[in-house]
């Protein structure tokens, strides 16, 4: 469209229709592969330590959940300068969220720490606390979360409700496979064209 | 069309508004983020950067990404403030042609 031509609204129209298929490009980011398979084998070995080794559950998430945020940070820096799009606005969004996350996983041990709750019971709020997290990423930031989320609320509810043998295990294995499943999905959707 | 006379020759190219568009949304873009998120040509795209560039309206920043040079383009003051108006023209010319 110029300012000599006549107006046309057919060719605004195309032009809107050029820019915001710009911009929806990039509406919702798949995630970035690595992160999902990290974290599936994070999960994977730090869920079957409550049923075979429950002395290193706690030493174990203590350095995988550190460890693994920095890393997941780092992984999620690198995948955006390489997609040429640096979005400070989104990446704020991701600290805050992981942030808040945090500092409920610090709320959530607090009556473990203090004895308040049985160990299995506590444990189980860890679960239902990180459920929550992975499932609200899922709808604000990437859907590939959501279903591991709701697997871990499910799982939750399982062991609320059941004493089942090996259910960590089980419920870690559930939830890694989803991890790396959603791993797979954004690694195709990038080799299609979509945004980390 | 008076709403017409509102609008920014540097934005009216589909391309340099989808530029400014994707700006304003994202922060920071570089060239190849650009060439993805536009499917557009080295040359087209370098020349559309350019008139903004010349127009006072993106701010370039030089950097390395795995030791290759990249260049960063943001929106300046004076852009963000011309994309405002523009698109405020537009929504009058879509109002005054419906």
């Amino acid at each position: 469209m110029t300012r000599n031509e006549p107006f046309q609204t057919d060719q605004l129209q195309q032009d809107l229709d050029y820019v915001a298929g710009a911009v929806r490009r990039r509406d919702r980011p798949v995630g970035v592969p690595a992160i999902y398979f990290l974290w599936a084998a994070i999960i994977a070995v730090g869920f079957a330590l409550p049923d075979f080794a429950p002395e290193g559950t706690g030493p174990f998430w203590l350095a995988a959940s550190v460890g693994g945020g920095l890393l997941s940070w780092w992984l999620g820096a690198r995948a955006e300068r390489r997609s040429g799009i640096n979005d400070r606005a989104l990446g704020l969004r991701y600290g805050l969220h992981w942030g808040i996350g945090g500092i409920a996983f610090i709320l959530t041990f607090l009556p473990l720490l203090l004895g308040r709750v049985p160990v299995q019971q506590g444990g189980a709020q860890f679960l239902f606390t990180t459920g929550l997290l992975y499932a609200l990423a899922g709808v604000h930031l990437e859907r590939g979360l959501l279903w591991s989320g709701l697997l871990m609320l499910a799982a939750f509810a399982v062991l609320t409700l059941f004493a089942l043998p090996y259910t960590w295990t089980i419920s870690g294995v559930v939830i890694a496979l989803s991890l790396a499943w959603a791993g797979l999905s954004a690694r195709r959707a990038i080799a299609a064209g979509a945004c980390a | 069309m008076k709403a017409l006379d509102g609008l920014d020759p540097a934005l009216e190219h589909r391309a340099r508004l989808a530029i400014s568009v994707l700006l304003a949304r994202h922060g920071e873009i570089s060239f190849a983020g650009f060439k993805q998120q536009l499917d557009m040509t080295d040359g087209n795209l370098g020349a559309q950067l350019r008139k903004l560039e010349d127009a006072g309206y993106l701010a370039l920043r030089r950097d390395f990404v795995e030791r290759k040079p990249v260049t960063w383009y943001a929106l300046t003051k004076d852009g963000r403030k011309a994309l405002h108006r523009h698109l405020a023209a537009l929504r009058d010319v879509i109002a005054t042609a419906g």
